[in-house]
């Protein structure tokens, strides 16, 4: 690369200019930098002249086989083409950096805009082809390295650009896979070439950097099948703005909605309601919501026959009316008796409550049950088992005995209704023997501090940092410094003992903060990392004080952003079936909350309250939005975000296993639990049970062990239809079928009262006469009243009914 | 694109409608009609010439030394007790301890240059399974999951068929053979149990012991009166009954199939092949795994654990494990051949990875990614080759080197399966089924 070429170079790089603007005088800027193209003698870049006056052609072929005759060309010789470039613009010619293409701000999102640097393509972890990209442009010195210099510089010839291999590949000149990319009369064509003929620097290090992007129009109003312009702006760390729409990425949550082209164009299908369209350009992130309004409007009388329970329904009707869906009715005292009671305490209410609650006829009936759950002993157990999907270790991992000990720990906790601030701080901030102080566990797993970080901003804050661990988020704004960041607040850390020694970890291992612990180093440089909240304030380290605290001091201020919301969203999940954002853990500006006053206002409710978890939940079970019937209407059958229905869920497995056993009146033995223990009780995830494997655990040796997969299989059905353990139970001389079939009741009252024990509800008059004909044609007390009522119980078992909370 | 809506109201019955007589509820004569019609159409669907898979599973590393790689000229440290024995093919030569496969190595491939750089349990087993090597070294207990395993997206691309779950697991899942993001109805349907015991039955499949076949279908006539939760049929609503009436369904079918039924039941098979077979646990699930393949299961596992020979290897191979591994082998080979199976299916055999070259102080051989042997019939693959080769000391793939990416490209090439396909992860996620990869082209000559 020379100097005077450099020089040369006709100013390009102004961001005030859009880029349609641009193209005319680009192409003028390229006709002159043609005239200048090499002798054509040096157009061959397979050749390799030693001391050849164009020496930079060759010197990335083999450095070691060029004989440097200047000073330059020592210089040249020493350091591949890339980093020559790089070494030049940053020193001598900064102050012609304005005039040069800028690798950061105009090639980058080009590789990005073409998919180049897409994870299916150049930035899979292997690369493709041996050319690798860092996924979406996050590392752009790497990136810059690996086009400019490595590959043995083939990718770029600066003695005849247009044979770089980069442009070849790209507009498929020469075998691509990925096809062709652009054409050689684009605009994109002529930038890179452009950029490889200044010498393919990168950006001097105080050249401008891009600081944000800003969408317009916000919240742009279609009618249906109407088309809209998005416009993308981007802000430099100079103060220049640039419209960036045609190098933009554009993703709409809602394709069946809207739709965006490459260009920005927003089209609205026939459907209405909301979408969200997040906008990505070089790792900023904006997002739009763009509205299809409802064909009628809906006025505040259109509610009118639907009950306000609390200031929660207020907030729903809000987002109902704006989106024009109407709720469902209200759910009837059978389907609220035993919905409330499978989510509160994981378990089908007995016949008895069920026989007095639909009796009952006051009017604060469920309110009153609301509270009777509230107080369940099994409250603590159910959970216990919620929270130990997401924090409990694997105890092949960490030990059995302090798996153990967290799982004593987390139903103590439930139990005391231990405010959820509290709670974190102690499971967060513990110290001690792992064989003594259950949280103790958490520390001993997540041990390397990275690991803690990923697991306490996805636990905690409902923020995956974990994607950041190793490359920028792809549409979300959080960086590997995040990560490390939250990581040093767990560096500051000891330990003595065994350490992890699979497969048991049968040792104690002792944990404690220790100020002159070394703390976390950053990877490249070894500086230390100062502790840092995400989005929050920096921690500097001071003696005495446990980094940790200070996280937690930030995580439980009233004004934090993320904490009261995550444990919000996350209950809300289990009694609503589906998050206010949802996944429930991945708060992001490209996932936002569908109804963000309501979570709002619950988070702030949550903490006026002390962080009592029971009187969040008493608000939701309380609150109409939760006692609506699962069956839809008209306005609402396509809406499952925005709370119009109640949504219908399968028991999780040990639920399912219990209501089995509860039915049936035999317990499951599990091994190492007492033999009346119940499923929610199980304190390990590994205990051997096929009912649980068939219905779905977490599975504490898979990377992310909190998801339970709800989805129904081929093996559950032929497991309620065919278990052999199942089976045992219904025959069981001690169990409920047995008592039923030795009863002297009529047949239409057993009947009831097995209904009730199902199903919490009486029979209708013709389930009354289906099922009582079948247990009536066998005599009273004989083997084959036996057999009828085992039939009944199994034929409920096997009903949607039983199997799903509705 | 979803059909628009009338926002006008449409009426409730029109997309409600009791679960009696719905999907759900099968009445008795609608299953004995099903079954009746289950029996005509038996497996003839056009897809039922598919390339099935069984994939035997040798947990823990087979040694290619005592296998399909012998070194006889390599110092006796290494090349272990066992002399080489001439196969079927001239100049190719196996382990002594396997003649019933030299005298058919005529029949079979075996790739001596796969090899990779993950000598842990737990990594290797992932690698292989799911053709993806774990993003993260992993411990050798692990039982890690990252990609979905062969088997699971084999039944993500060809379903149920003939009633038959299409993915099969013997006895157990093998340790990364889970669908990870593809989900648990891709997970596989494993058979436990011992089917070389007198009593064998397929958990879940048959009927429990003390229910006969009238009191089953009573049960199943009094269950579809009973459940009468509404559907909610318009699919926009996404229901979850719906799944669950599927699922219920293909439980059905799985019982009113009578030839599923029958492909269970090993009595079924004259002694003649259950011998040729083996009588032992592997030799018998070998045997199911056929039966299986026979009516439209597209992928089997049959796992055998104790291959992690860190001492004893040659007493070990001596007091039966290299005996029921050639008859079992052999017996599948021959009994595919004669039925006209092998064309339409891929046997591949292999574990995680090979031992050491080195006998250790234990007389066993440890872990050794370097290089290991892999077996692999049918399917149109030639007979009688040797893939690739080791060094003279059998340390590393030397020749033609395959990574277990190409050997997973190629398995689900003959499967008819693009390796390079896109799938996406909830969210969203792009991953490539197989990263890069080419194809053993000696497989397909």
């Amino acid at each position: 690369m020379s100097h005077s070429h450099n020089r040369r170079t006709p100013h390009r790089w102004n961001p005030h200019r859009t880029v349609s603007a641009r193209l005319p005088e680009n192409r003028r800027a390229n006709r002159a930098l043609d005239t200048r193209s090499p002798p054509a003698a040096f157009r061959t870049t397979t050749v390799i002249v030693v001391a050849n006056p164009c020496l930079f052609t060759t010197i990335a072929f083999t450095p070691l086989a060029v004989k440097p005759h200047t000073p330059s060309q020592l210089r040249r010789a020493l350091f591949p083409a890339g980093f020559v470039a790089l070494f030049l613009t940053s020193s001598a010619f900064a102050a012609d950096s304005a005039s040069k293409v800028s690798f950061l701000n105009e090639i980058m999102p080009l590789l990005a805009k073409a998919g180049c640097s897409s994870g299916g393509c150049h930035a899979k972890p292997e690369g493709q082809n041996n050319f690798k990209l860092s996924i979406f442009g996050y590392d752009p010195k790497a990136d810059h390295r690996e086009i400019a210099a490595d590959g043995r510089g083939r990718r770029l010839s600066f003695a005849a650009p247009q044979q770089s291999l980069l442009l070849l590949k790209a507009t498929a000149a020469i075998p691509h896979e990925g096809g062709a990319r652009w054409t050689v009369d684009s605009e994109t064509y002529r930038t890179v070439l452009t950029w490889i003929r200044q010498g393919a620097p990168f950006d001097p290090p105080d050249g401008p950097r891009l600081q944000h992007i800003a969408v317009e129009p916000r919240n742009p109003q279609l009618a249906p099948t109407q088309d809209a312009q998005l416009k993308v702006t981007a802000t430099y760390t100079d103060g220049a703005k640039r419209d960036v729409t045609n190098l933009a990425l554009f993703t709409s949550n809602d394709k069946d909605l809207a739709t965006v082209s490459d260009h920005g164009l927003l089209s609205a299908s026939e459907r209405r309601g909301e979408a969200v369209v997040v906008v990505n350009y070089m790792g900023a992130v904006d997002v739009v919501r763009p509205v299809v309004p409802p064909a009628k409007r809906l006025q505040q009388r259109d509610f009118a026959p639907f009950p306000v329970h609390n200031h929660l329904d207020s907030l729903v009707h809000q987002r109902l009316e704006k989106i024009g869906v109407l709720p469902s009715g209200t759910c009837s005292d059978a389907e609220f008796l035993r919905r409330s009671a499978l989510d509160t305490i994981g378990r089908l209410p007995t016949t008895e409550e069920a026989r007095s609650f639909l009796a009952d006829t006051a009017a604060d009936k469920r309110l009153r049950w609301i509270d009777t759950l509230l107080a369940d002993p099994a409250y603590a157990d159910h959970w216990a088992v919620k929270w130990g999907d997401l924090i409990r270790p694997n105890p092949s991992r960490v030990g059995v005995k302090p798996v153990f000990l967290l799982d004593q720990w987390l139903r103590d906790a439930f139990a005391r209704n231990m405010p959820y601030d509290a709670m974190a701080r102690a499971l967060l901030t513990a110290q001690g023997s792992s064989h003594q102080l259950g949280p103790v566990a958490l520390i001993r797993d997540k041990r390397d501090p990275l690991d803690a970080s990923s697991f306490v901003s996805q636990i905690f804050l409902g923020v995956r940092l974990e994607c950041a661990r190793c490359h920028h988020h792809p549409s979300e704004k959080w960086s590997q410094e995040d990560h490390q960041q939250l990581a040093a607040c767990f560096s500051k850390l000891r330990s003595r003992g065994q350490g992890i020694s699979a497969p048991i970890s049968g040792e104690a291992e002792l944990w404690w903060y220790d100020s002159s612990a070394r703390g976390l180093l950053h990877p490249d440089t070894s500086a230390p990392i100062t502790p840092k909240a995400p989005d929050g304030p920096e921690f500097p380290l001071r003696a005495g004080i446990d980094p940790r605290t200070d996280l937690l001091d930030w995580m439980v201020r009233p004004d934090n952003p993320f904490f009261a919301r995550a444990v919000v969203n996350r209950v809300w999940g289990e009694f609503f079936g589906k998050g206010i954002v949802d996944p429930v853990d991945d708060f992001r500006a490209s996932n936002p909350p569908s109804n963000p006053e309501l979570l709002d206002w619950l988070a702030a409710d949550f903490i006026a309250h002390r962080f009592d978890l029971k009187h969040l939940m008493r608000t939701m079970l309380a609150s109409a939005a939760y006692q609506r019937s699962s069956l839809p209407n008209a306005s609402n059958l396509d809406d499952q975000r925005n709370f119009a229905r109640s949504l219908r869920r399968r028991l999780p497995a040990e639920v399912l296993l219990d209501a089995v056993c509860d039915l049936t009146g035999v317990r499951e033995s599990l091994a190492g639990l007492p033999p009346d223990a119940r499923a929610a009780q199980a304190w390990n995830h590994k205990l051997p049970s096929e009912f649980m494997d068939a219905f779905g655990r977490p599975n504490a040796s898979l990377e992310c062990p909190c998801e339970r997969e709800r989805k129904p299989t081929v093996v559950q059905s032929l497991h309620l239809m065919h278990a052999s353990a199942l089976q045992t139970k219904l025959a069981s001389p001690t169990g409920r079928a047995a008592r039923w079939a030795a009863s002297k009741q009529e047949p239409q009252d057993l009947v009831n009262d097995i209904y009730l024990a199902a199903f919490a509800r009486h029979p209708t008059a013709e389930e009354t006469a289906a099922a009582s004909a079948h247990l009536a044609a066998p005599a009273a007390d004989s083997p084959a009243r036996k057999e009828a009522v085992q039939d009944l119980v199994w034929a409920l078992i096997n009903t949607a009914e039983f199997v799903f909370n509705h | 694109m979803r059909p628009p809506l009338n926002c006008n109201g449409i009426g409730r019955r029109s997309f409600l409608q009791l679960g009696f007589g719905a999907l759900g509820g099968l009445s008795f004569t609608q299953l004995l009609q099903q079954r009746a019609l289950a029996a005509r159409s038996g497996i003839a669907s056009p897809k039922a010439k598919a390339t099935n898979c069984i994939l035997i599973w040798l947990d823990g590393g087979p040694s290619h030394y005592e296998t399909f790689d012998p070194k006889p000229d390599a110092p006796a440290d290494i090349r272990g007790e066992f002399k080489s024995i001439p196969t079927s093919v001239p100049g190719v030569h196996f382990c002594e301890m396997l003649p019933r496969l030299a005298k058919n190595a005529h029949k079979f491939a075996v790739v001596r240059s796969i090899c990779h750089k993950d000598p842990n349990h737990g990594g290797g087993n992932h690698y292989l399974m799911t053709g993806a090597p774990t993003p993260v070294p992993v411990g050798c207990g692990a039982f890690v999951s990252f990609h979905p395993s062969m088997g699971s997206v084999v039944s993500k691309e060809r379903g149920v068929r003939g009633g038959v779950p299409a993915y099969v697991s013997l006895p157990s899942m093998s340790r990364s053979g889970g669908p990870h993001f593809l989900g648990s109805q891709h997970a596989p349907f494993v058979i436990g149990g011992d089917p070389n015991q007198a009593g064998f039955r397929v958990r879940d499949v048959t009927l429990p012991a003390d229910i006969s076949e009238g009191r089953a279908h009573s049960r199943l006539a009094l269950r579809s009166s009973l459940d009468r939760m509404e559907r909610i049929q318009e699919s926009i609503a996404e229901d979850p009954l719906t799944g669950f009436d599927q699922s219920y369904q293909q439980g059905l079918s799985l019982l009113s199939s009578e030839k599923a039924q029958a492909a269970f039941d090993l009595s079924k098979e004259p002694d003649s092949v259950r011998d040729s077979y083996g009588r032992n646990d592997f030799g018998q699930r070998l045997l199911l795994a056929r039966r299986l393949a026979e009516v439209g299961v597209s992928f089997s596992v049959a796992q055998w654990g104790g291959w992690d020979h860190h001492r004893g290897i040659f007493k070990t191979f001596k007091d039966g494990t290299a005996d029921r591994l050639d008859q079992g082998l052999s017996g599948l080979l021959n009994d595919l051949e004669q039925r006209g199976m092998l064309d339409s299916t891929l046997v591949l055999c292999l574990g995680e990875f090979g031992r050491t070259p080195k006998v250790n102080k234990d007389a066993g051989r440890d872990h050794w990614p370097g290089a290991m042997s892999v077996f692999m019939a049918g399917a149109g693959i030639p007979g009688g080759i040797i893939v690739g080769a080791t060094d003279p000391k059998g340390y590393y793939a030397s020749d033609n080197v395959y990574s277990p990416e190409d050997f997973a490209s190629s398995v689900y090439t003959k499967l008819g399966i693009d390796p390079h396909q896109v799938l996406h992860a909830p969210g969203g996620r792009p991953v490539q089924l197989i990263n890069g990869g080419k194809l053993i082209k000696e497989l397909f000559a």
